[in-house]
C-alpha cells in the first residue's frame, strides 16, 4: 500500500455512509437503504456492493474469507480477496468458515451454521424483489413501505398454476421480520432457512443498483409460500429415492453442484461448499479417505 | 502531525462503529466505546463515528463544545427536522423527531440519548423484537420513563420510527425502532 492510500481503499467520508446505512439498514430490517455507491477499480455486478460494506467493516487483526458459489478459489473470490489483502494491511484471509469472523460470499451461504462473532456479507445483483410486478421504482417504494405484496403473490400463484410449484431456484422472494420482502440475493432455495434466526447478522450490498438491506440476528425470515403449496428445498435424490451424496467426501446433507464426468459422461455429484467438504474428508468416513 | 483525539482517528471510528453495528444488530447488549475520557464521552465517540457534513445534528441542551462542531462537520438542525438528535435521559423529550416517511423510513432521526449509567438502574426494561433471542433487560439509570412513553408513539407504525443509542460515560446500547419494550 502507498503512502497515501487509505486504509480499506474507501476515504472515510464513503466509509461513514456505508455505515450509516448499514445501521439504518439493520433497524429496519429488509429495508433496501440508498446510498451513493463509489467506483471501484473493478466492474460493477462483480461485487462492489458486498465489497464496500466489507471494506467499511473490516480493521486490522480480522479473519477474512472470500467466497463465490462455495467456493474459495474461483476468479471472483480470488479477485476480492486480493483486492481487500491489498488494501486493508494487517488483515487476515482463511478459506475455513470456523475460523473466520468477516465472510465475504456471492450465491452460497456456508453450510457449517454462523456463529453471533461472525457477519455474512452477500453480494446482491437486483436487490428489489418487486421489480418483476413493478417497473417504477418509486411505486415500489410504497409497496413495500406499505408492505403490500399481493402482485408479488399473484405472480407466484400463477406458477403454481402452470408448474404445479413455485419454480424459482435462486433469489426466493422472503420476507423479513413480517413487514418487507428482500431478493436475498442469488443463493439457492437451500441456503434461504439459514437466514431465519440466524446468530450472525446478514448484510447484503447492491453495488450497481446502490442499496444495502440487513436480515438482523435472530429475526424471522420467511420465504414465501401458499399454504396448500409449502416452500421446499432443493431434494437431490435420485430415481430410487436415495439421498445423493458427494462423489468426494461422501457427505448425504449438503448442498450439491452438478457436473458432467469429461470422459464417462455420467452426472457427477459434489458439495458446492468447498470447505465444508474438506471437513468432511478430515472426519474421515468418506471414499477418499478410504482410499487414503 | 496535528494531534487528535482518539475518537477522531480513523482505526478507532471503525472500532467503535462495529461495536455500534452490534448494538444495533442485537438491542440492549451494552458495548464498550474506544477512547472516551472525560472530555469525549461515549455520546461524542459515537457522533464522531456516524456524523460528517451530508447529515444535520440538534444540540438542543447545548452539550457540545465549539470545538466538537468543527470536528463533527455536520450542518446544525433544530431537533424536530435533525437526523441525529443529542439528548439527556434525565430531562423528558420537548420535541417531535423526524420519523421518516412509508417509502423512505431511513430518513428518520437517529436519538443519542446520554443516560448516567447503562445498568444497575431501578428501572428495568424488557426488550424483544428482532436481533433479541427471546427477551434482555436492561437497566439503565438517569433515563426519565417519558422517553419510553414518547418512544411508544413515535415507533407505533412501523417502518416509520426513530432508533435511540443510549450512552454513558464510556458504552453504548441501542434501542432500534422494531424493539418492544416493556416497563418494569
Amino acid at each position: 500500500m502507498s503512502a497515501g492510500m487509505q486504509f480499506g481503499f474507501l476515504d472515510e467520508y464513503a466509509k461513514r455512509e456505508i455505515r450509516r446505512a448499514s445501521l439504518k439498514a439493520v433497524a429496519i430490517p429488509g429495508y433496501q437503504v440508498p446510498y451513493s455507491s463509489r467506483e471501484m477499480p473493478m466492474g460493477r455486478g462483480f461485487g462492489t456492493g458486498g465489497l464496500q460494506l466489507t471494506l467499511s467493516l473490516i480493521g486490522p487483526g480480522e479473519m477474512l474469507k472470500v467466497i463465490d458459489q462455495g467456493s474459495d478459489d474461483s476468479v471472483n473470490a480470488v479477485n476480492l480477496r486480493a483486492f481487500i489483502e491489498m488494501t486493508c494491511p494487517g488483515i487476515e484471509t482463511t478459506t475455513s468458515t470456523v475460523e473466520a469472523e468477516l465472510i465475504q460470499s456471492r450465491h452460497r451461504i456456508p453450510e457449517r451454521p454462523l456463529r453471533e462473532d461472525q457477519f455474512l456479507v452477500l453480494q446482491v445483483p437486483y436487490p428489489d424483489p418487486l421489480v418483476i410486478v413493478e417497473s417504477s421504482e418509486e411505486k415500489r417504494k410504497m409497496l413495500h413501505g406499505e408492505a403490500d405484496y399481493s402482485r408479488l403473490l399473484v405472480k407466484l400463484y400463477e406458477d403454481i398454476v402452470k408448474f404445479n410449484e413455485i419454480t424459482i431456484s435462486h433469489r426466493y422472494p422472503t420476507r423479513i421480520a413480517d413487514h418487507y420482502v428482500i431478493d436475498p440475493s442469488p443463493i439457492p432455495r437451500w441456503d434461504v432457512p439459514k437466514l431465519d434466526q440466524s446468530p450472525a447478522l446478514v448484510l447484503l450490498g447492491a453495488g450497481r443498483e446502490k442499496k444495502i438491506y440487513a436480515v438482523p440476528p435472530y429475526t424471522k425470515a420467511e420465504p414465501i409460500a401458499f399454504e396448500d403449496v409449502p416452500f421446499r428445498v432443493e431434494d437431490f435424490y435420485d430415481q430410487k429415492g436415495q439421498r445423493r451424496a458427494c462423489a468426494r467426501c461422501g457427505c448425504r446433507n449438503s448442498f450439491l453442484d452438478e457436473y458432467v464426468d469429461s470422459t464417462t459422461g455420467e452426472l457427477v455429484y459434489r458439495c458446492s461448499d468447498s470447505d465444508w467438504c474438506d471437513e468432511q474428508l478430515l472426519i474421515g468416513d468418506a471414499p477418499e479417505a478410504a482410499h487414503g | 502531525m496535528i494531534d487528535v483525539a482518539p475518537i477522531w482517528r480513523p482505526d478507532i471510528q471503525q472500532r467503535n462503529y462495529r461495536a455500534l453495528l452490534d448494538a444495533m444488530a442485537r438491542p440492549g447488549r451494552v458495548h464498550a466505546l474506544h477512547g472516551t475520557d472525560r472530555a469525549h464521552s461515549a455520546a461524542l465517540a459515537t457522533l464522531a463515528t456516524l456524523l460528517d457534513g451530508e447529515v444535520s445534528l440538534s444540540d438542543p441542551l447545548a452539550l457540545l463544545h465549539d470545538t466538537d462542531w468543527p470536528m463533527l462537520q455536520a450542518k446544525s438542525a433544530a431537533p424536530d427536522l435533525a437526523d441525529y438528535v443529542l439528548c439527556v435521559g434525565r430531562l423528558p423529550p420537548d420535541f417531535e423527531p423526524k420519523l421518516g416517511s412509508l417509502p423512505s423510513p431511513e430518513m428518520s432521526a437517529t436519538l443519542v440519548l446520554a443516560v448516567d449509567s447503562l445498568d444497575d438502574g431501578d428501572l428495568c426494561l424488557t426488550l424483544r423484537g428482532p436481533g433479541v433471542r427471546g427477551a434482555v433487560e436492561l437497566r439503565p439509570v438517569g433515563l426519565n420513563p417519558d422517553w419510553i412513553a414518547r418512544r411508544e408513539d413515535w415507533v407505533d407504525a412501523f417502518p416509520l420510527g426513530v432508533d435511540m443509542v443510549l450512552t454513558d460515560a464510556t458504552r453504548v446500547a441501542a434501542l432500534p425502532r422494531t424493539t418492544k419494550l416493556e416497563m418494569n
